[in-house]
Formats: C-alpha cells, sequence, structure tokens
C-alpha cells in the first residue's frame, strides 16, 4: 500500500526482500518487477503521493507540491540554469512531458566502446524498449488534439524541408489538457504514479512517502538495508519519526542529482572517485512567436512534436504550449513591453530547442546547504552556447516561415526578431553562455555511471556497485552519456535490466 | 513576505508587470501572499537573492538615472528595468531577470488575470474530471480476430 505520514504510527522497523530508495523512473519499475515475482519491496520516497484528483493545472501548486524546491534548482556557473526536478511518487515522470523515445543507435555503440558496456546488447534493450512501449501505451501524439501552436510550428518545418514529426508519448486517450507538466489531470499520462506503482502495490509492495532515506547500512562489505526519517510535508524538516528496514538486497534510485549526493553523504560506493561527477544535462532555450491571429484555444499536448533535423548534431527541437504565468516568465523583457505581448497570449506560440548531445559536463558536490541540497555546478561550454543559438535560429526561421509576425529569443542583443534580416544577424553574431537570459535544462544524468572499469565508473553494467555487494543504484545517475534525446524509457529500460538481475541474485541465495 | 516592503513590492510588481490592457490591476496584498508561500515552498537561498536584487536595482537606480528607484515616475522604472535585463552582463541582467519569476507569475496565476487571456484553468479541471481513463487495453474487434 502506499502510505502517507498519517498512516504510519511512531517509528517504522521491519525486514524486506529489497528496499529502493526512490519511486521514479528507476525505482518504479524496479517495484513492479520484484514485487510481481513475490519478493517483498519496500519503497521509500521522498515526495508525497498525489493523484488526477489533486492536478489542478495550476503550474506554481504544483510546483510547490511536486518539484524539489518549487522547481527552484538552479545549477552554479554560467549561465545559471534551471533544472526542475520531480519529488512525488513517481518522481520525475509524474511532472515530465511523457516524451517517449527510444536512444538514438549510436549512442550504444558509444556506450559498447568508450564505457565497456559490451553487456548491454542492442536486441535485448529493443525487446524491453518494446515491451515497455506496449506496457506504458506509447503511441504518437495525436494531431487532432495536440493544438494548433503544434500543427503551425510543423508546418513552418515541412515548409523549409525539415525532418519533423509528432511525438512517441506514454500517453493512453490523451485529449490534451495542457498540464503534462503539472501532473496530468485526466490521468491519461503513463507516468510511473500510474502504471509502475499501482501494479507493485497490487503486488504487495509497501511505499512510505514523505519518507527520506539518510544512510545505507552496512555490514562486512555488504548492503543490508537503509535508515532514515519521516519529513513534515510542509517544512521538509524531519518529523520525529525514524524507519529502519532490513533488506536483503538495496536500491538507490533518487536521481542523478540526489543518488550521488546521498553517497556523497555517506561516503560510501566511491572507490573510483566517480560519483558526482560526469553530470550531462540537456541545456535549452525557448522561442515565442508573435502571430496576427489566434493559435486556438489553451488545450492542447504542451509537448507534442519534433524537429530532429539536426539530432545527429546534438540538437532537438521539442515543444509547444505553457500557461500565461510561466509564458510571461519566456519573454525578455518587463512592464508595458511584457504587458503588451501577454495580452496578445492567445496570438503566441512557444517551442522549445535542447542541447541533446552536450560537450559540457558538470558535478553534484555537498556544499553544506541549508537543508538537504546538494550544489550542482555545470558551465556550459562554448560550442553548446553554439548549438543553443543553432537551435533557437532555427526554431525562429521555422516560425517566419509559418507565418510569425515577430519571434523572441533569450540570447541579449536579439530578444526580438522582427523577420529573416534580424535573423541573418544574429545567426551571423557571436554568442556567449552570459548572454543567454534565461536558460533551462532537463534529464540529468550519468552521476554515478555505469560501466566496464571500476576505476571510472560506480556501477556495474548490472547497475550493482563495484564497491558494495547487495547495493544497485539505478536512476538517470547510472546512464553514461545522453541517449539524445528524452531518457525516461531508457532509464526503465536499465531499470527493467537491473530487477532481472536481482531477481537472479535473490533466488541464487534462497 | 519579509523580503521587501510592502511599498517595495507595489514599485516591483507595477514595474515588472505594467499594465496590460483589459486586465484587472495588481493587486499587492494577495500576490505578496502568493509570493511569501513561493518563497518558504523553495530553497531558502532564493528569497536572499530576491532580497539582493532588489538592494541592487535600488542602487543602479542611483548609479544609471541618478534618483532612486521610488522616485522614478513608472514610465521610467519600467525603462531601467528592461535598459538592466537587455545589458550583456550577466550579473547586472540577473538583477533584473530573477525578482521577475515570483512577481510575474504571481500576478499570471489569478484566474481574474488567466481567464481572460483563455486559460480557464478551473474548466478544463472540471472536463478533465469527467474523462476516464482505464489502464485496460481494449480488445481486438471481432472481424479482426476472424481474419
Amino acid at each position: 500500500m502506499i502510505l502517507g505520514p498519517g498512516d504510519v504510527k511512531g517509528d517504522v522497523s521491519r525486514g524486506a526482500d529489497v528496499v529502493i530508495i526512490g519511486s521514479g523512473a528507476g525505482g518504479g519499475p524496479i517495484a513492479r518487477e520484484l514485487a510481481g515475482e513475490g519478493y517483498s519491496v519496500v519503497v521509500l520516497e521522498e515526495g508525497g503521493y498525489f493523484t488526477r484528483e489533486d492536478f489542478n493545472l495550476d503550474p506554481a501548486d504544483s510546483y510547490m507540491k511536486m518539484y524539489r524546491d518549487a522547481c527552484q534548482t538552479i545549477t552554479l556557473g554560467v549561465p545559471f540554469i534551471l533544472l526542475p526536478l520531480g519529488k512525488t511518487v513517481g518522481g520525475t515522470t509524474t511532472v515530465n512531458s511523457g516524451t517517449a523515445l527510444r536512444m538514438l543507435r549510436p549512442v550504444l555503440k558509444k556506450w559498447h566502446m568508450t564505457h565497456g558496456l559490451t553487456d548491454i546488447a542492442e536486441e535485448e534493450l529493443n525487446l524491453i524498449y518494446g515491451h515497455l512501449e506496449e506496457f506504458l501505451f506509447v503511441k504518437r501524439a495525436d494531431p487532432e488534439v495536440a493544438g494548433k501552436v503544434a500543427a503551425t510550428f510543423l508546418a513552418g518545418a515541412e515548409k523549409l524541408g525539415l525532418s519533423c514529426g509528432w511525438l512517441p508519448r506514454n500517453a493512453k486517450e490523451c485529449e490534451g489538457f495542457g498540464s503534462c507538466a503539472f501532473g496530468c489531470p485526466s490521468g491519461s499520462k503513463q507516468s510511473v504514479d500510474v502504471s509502475f506503482i499501482p501494479d507493485a502495490v497490487k503486488s504487495g509492495a509497501d511505499i512510505y512517502t514523505r519518507c527520506r532515506a539518510e544512510a545505507i547500512r552496512v555490514k562486512g562489505g555488504r548492503a543490508v538495508g537503509v535508515s532514515g526519517y519521516f519529513v513534515d510535508p510542509v517544512t521538509g524538516r524531519p518529523d520525529g519519526r525514524r524507519i529502519e528496514v532490513e533488506a536483503a538486497v538495496t536500491v538507490l534510485a533518487a536521481g542523478a542529482i540526489y543518488s550521488p549526493y546521498f553517497l556523497l553523504k555517506q561516503g560510501l560506493a566511491n572507490s573510483s572517485g566517480q560519483v558526482g561527477k560526469n553530470l550531462q544535462i540537456h541545456p535549452a532555450t525557448q522561442s515565442v512567436a508573435l502571430f496576427d491571429e489566434p493559435l486556438g484555444p489553451p488545450k492542447g499536448i504542451p509537448q507534442c512534436c519534433y524537429v530532429d533535423e539536426f539530432k545527429g548534431e546534438g540538437i532537438m527541437l521539442e515543444g509547444g504550449t505553457v500557461p500565461p504565468e510561466i509564458h510571461s516568465l519566456a519573454l525578455p523583457f518587463a512592464g508595458r513591453r511584457n504587458a503588451s505581448l501577454m495580452t496578445s497570449y492567445p496570438n503566441m506560440g512557444i517551442f522549445g530547442g535542447m542541447v541533446s548531445e552536450s560537450d559540457s559536463w558538470g558535478r553534484v558536490v555537498d556544499l553544506h546547504r541549508p537543508g538537504y541540497r546538494p550544489g550542482m555546478l555545470y558551465t556550459l561550454r562554448g560550442r553548446d552556447v553554439g548549438k543553443a543559438k543553432v537551435g533557437t535560429v532555427l526554431m525562429a526561421e521555422i516560425w517566419f516561415a509559418a507565418g510569425a509576425k515577430k519571434v523572441f529569443t533569450p540570447f541579449a542583443g536579439h530578444y526580438e526578431l522582427a523577420g529573416p534580416r534580424d535573423l541573418r544577424r544574429m545567426e551571423r553574431s557571436r554568442v556567449r553562455a552570459t548572454d543567454i537570459f534565461g536558460m533551462s535544462a532537463y534529464h540529468p544524468l550519468g552521476t554515478c555511471r555505469m560501466g566496464g572499469d571500476p576505476e571510472w565508473s560506480v556501477v556495474k553494467h548490472t547497475c550493482e556497485s563495484w564497491d558494495l555487494e547487495d547495493f544497485y543504484i539505478c536512476d538517470g545517475s547510472v546512464i553514461p552519456s545522453s541517449p539524445g534525446v528524452n531518457p525516461q524509457l531508457t532509464i526503465m529500460a536499465m531499470a527493467m535490466r537491473c530487477a532481472g538481475f536481482i531477481d537472479d541474485r535473490l533466488s541464487a541465495s534462497s | 513576505m519579509k523580503a521587501v516592503s510592502r511599498q517595495q513590492l507595489q514599485e516591483l510588481l507595477a514595474a515588472y508587470v505594467g499594465e496590460p490592457e483589459g486586465l484587472p490591476p495588481i493587486d499587492p496584498d494577495g500576490q505578496a501572499d502568493f509570493i511569501a508561500e513561493y518563497f518558504a515552498a523553495g530553497a531558502p537561498e532564493l528569497k536572499a537573492v530576491f532580497f539582493l536584487c532588489n538592494l541592487s536595482l535600488r542602487i543602479l537606480s542611483f548609479l544609471l538615472e541618478g534618483r532612486s528607484f521610488s522616485r522614478l515616475d513608472p514610465e521610467a522604472r519600467q525603462e531601467l528595468l528592461n535598459r538592466i535585463i537587455a545589458s550583456r552582463n550577466p550579473l547586472i541582467r540577473g538583477i533584473g531577470v530573477l525578482p521577475g519569476l515570483p512577481l510575474l507569475m504571481s500576478y499570471y496565476r489569478r484566474p481574474d488575470v488567466a481567464v481572460p487571456l483563455g486559460f480557464d484553468a478551473a474548466a478544463l479541471k472540471k472536463e478533465s474530471d469527467l474523462r476516464v481513463v482505464s489502464r485496460d487495453r481494449d480488445l481486438p474487434p471481432k472481424q479482426e480476430d476472424a481474419s
């Protein structure tokens, strides 16, 4: 069952076959698979449990309830980058856009050659992807419900002859309520909280919410469970109750920022010195277009189409619409200029471009910030700044081809483009990381990377730690490099594999 | 909202939001409640950064305009903000950009503002509540079975 703070009286001390820290794209599938095999599974989730009844299409409300630090998680470096992280049952999948893509083929070859991961075979991975796509009802976004913003953007891309299309999404019978990133109010999006977790619970798994893991318990070089404490839903501070779970196998699946932070705090599983290093993200910029005519009602799928003409160069365009309170933040103006554009909100479209193959690397560190918060150090390198610019120019070009009157970009000196002349000027200009007005990023990866060499990686291809027996790490942190696309399906695929290895391990010992 | 005084918050809200035509005026008290809640839910540093940005904005007002921010007329405040936001110096630009996050959100999330812009969250919520999406798979039609 899913246990909230009110369901637990006093301290908890119990045993289980498997204890999992985190219920997102890594922890959720492992919980389902192993509970389904008859193992007793306990999941500790720091966030709360919310259902479609709670999802009210209010971005700020959702930020405060379901995102870490109310969606104010920012990297330290040049430029400052907003890196939203989910903190709820289902993890970031509950508040992502539902894009469900397989990783690009050349990436697996790179993993084989550079990371020694030859045990991950393409055929095996494709089988898992196929299974996941069926389980999560993955299909291409329906153009009928996608909304006019997406249709307009795609029309522009087609006019320019660019490779583009509708994104595959893990959504069933989606009617485009436009709120994927704030919790799907219709229950269409098959995020982990509505797919894997209910199955895990049906098979007997217990999910403790508002419960923060504090330490892995270690005995004789083996992980033997987790200790933690419950937190107050409002303040996030310990509420005085503790939890101890003794388990044969311990899994850390707290995401690519909090998993390494957790290990660094405990000084665990880091003989390679790689924990927290190799942070990769997908930095993104946006372009806002103003049209003469309205772009239809607010309904639509926020992220439903793509332009992948330059995916080989590490640039992917994906996007759609956002509510007014988020839209106003994308405009690089204040006062009257912001106000006059916002009154044209129905005539505006927004689209995003991400650097899907980045040359920049960051780190997760323990900066001893107040509360339970790591530092994320990340600076965008020159080549990635160039990619961000190319992506933004491309989006502007597409908008103009679709009939936009003006396009607004986040690059200082090029905030407002009135036509092809401004576009050419931006194309020719040299931009720096410091020129970007507001940048966000998604999909943190790589901070406990898997690999074939214990000196350069934190876990084996099975996701088991090189250092500690019976201890597995499985979330975005083990993905050694960007899959070239949104990574949720790849993280889930690695979790399915990991569940298989844990099953082998548990059946061998019994 | 202790990061800035009520008068300063009113000045900032007016300067960031402007007066969107056909939309209701800013509501400093109501919006202050949201901003306080937003800061309380987030990283403690953000509130400090907001305070520092407000202070720096007032120093920049003296340096660039020769007058305090409070003494500038509303139009001049907005112009100053836009100059700061357009700066290619990231630190100066940040002073203008960061406070906009809670200030603009606090205004455009108000239903009396969002609905006239065409975004009626309550109506969409009502409509979405009527939807029933099960995880059951549809059985293929009989004809397909036969073929």
